[in-house]
């Protein structure tokens, strides 16, 4: 395996909305990720993704995103709960690319307004990136009451959610290097 | 895959390794569908020198080739 390339984990912001608060989670699960030696990572916002939404699927691929999740070795899925689901928007962006995610690790972090940190929106989602070749975790991230999770200057009020999330990403990284070792020396047949 | 078919990364040129096939259920290439497996195959391969990932059509039923 090839140890010196860094372990590439990008952050996908998975709403459009306007005065979303998984924005200030995602920037979080970033700058936790961006502190660890030998990992690099990007926050994707999908709402700056060039879609168009009178087609869906393969058909409307962004070259730049394909790109980035195509030299990925895992993905950090940033999610808030709308009617207890995901954003349309988050699954319309997925749904771009297939091959590109196979036999990549992949970590969601749930956001809601409620007491639940997006449990209901995880558990939908997890079929949906088995389907895609995606490989889950069983740490997730579940941030709760997400409108006073942050201060007005964005920062994190609540200490704990450091040391979730470190045993999150610290569960993530490791499949992301078992997964990268299998695609790359492990094969099929 | 076929042995001695080896994919070679596309940007770095070094064999590949192929780690899955996928059956893109979507698709809507009827040339590429395999009726056994409900959809159009394809092989996922990564480069282990730059770690990128590429895909091709996967290997169709004998008889349908």
């Amino acid at each position: 395996m090839n140890t010196e390339r860094p372990i590439f984990i990008p952050v996908l912001l998975g709403t459009t909305r306007q005065g979303r608060a998984s924005e200030r989670v995602a920037g979080f699960v970033a700058a936790e990720l961006g502190k660890r030696e030998g990992v690099e990572t990007e926050l994707i916002d999908i709402r700056n993704l060039p879609l168009p939404a009178d087609d869906e699927g393969e058909a409307i691929k962004d070259a730049q995103f394909s790109a980035t999740v195509a030299r990925a070795d895992a993905i950090v899925i940033v999610t808030p709960e709308y009617n207890h689901g995901y954003p349309g928007m988050l699954k319309h962006a997925l749904d771009t690319n297939l091959k590109e995610y196979v036999h990549k690790a992949v970590g969601v972090c749930g956001v809601s307004a409620g007491g639940f940190g997006g449990t209901r929106v995880i558990q939908n989602l997890l079929p949906v990136l088995r389907e895609l070749g995606l490989v889950t975790i069983f740490w997730d991230g579940n941030f709760s009451g997400a409108h006073k999770l942050f201060d007005a200057e964005g920062r994190l009020l609540d200490q704990a959610y450091v040391r979730r999330t470190d045993q999150f990403l610290k569960e993530l990284i490791w499949m992301a290097k078992v997964l990268r070792y299998g695609r790359e020396n492990i094969t099929l047949e | 895959m076929a042995k001695g078919n080896k994919m070679l990364c596309p940007d770095c040129g070094v064999e590949m390794n192929q780690h899955a096939l996928k059956i893109d259920y979507a698709a809507e290439d009827v040339d590429g569908f395999d009726p056994d497996l409900g959809g159009v195959p394809e092989e996922v391969h990564s480069c282990p020198r730059c770690g990128k990932t590429h895909a091709r059509r996967g290997p169709l039923k004998p008889e349908l080739a």
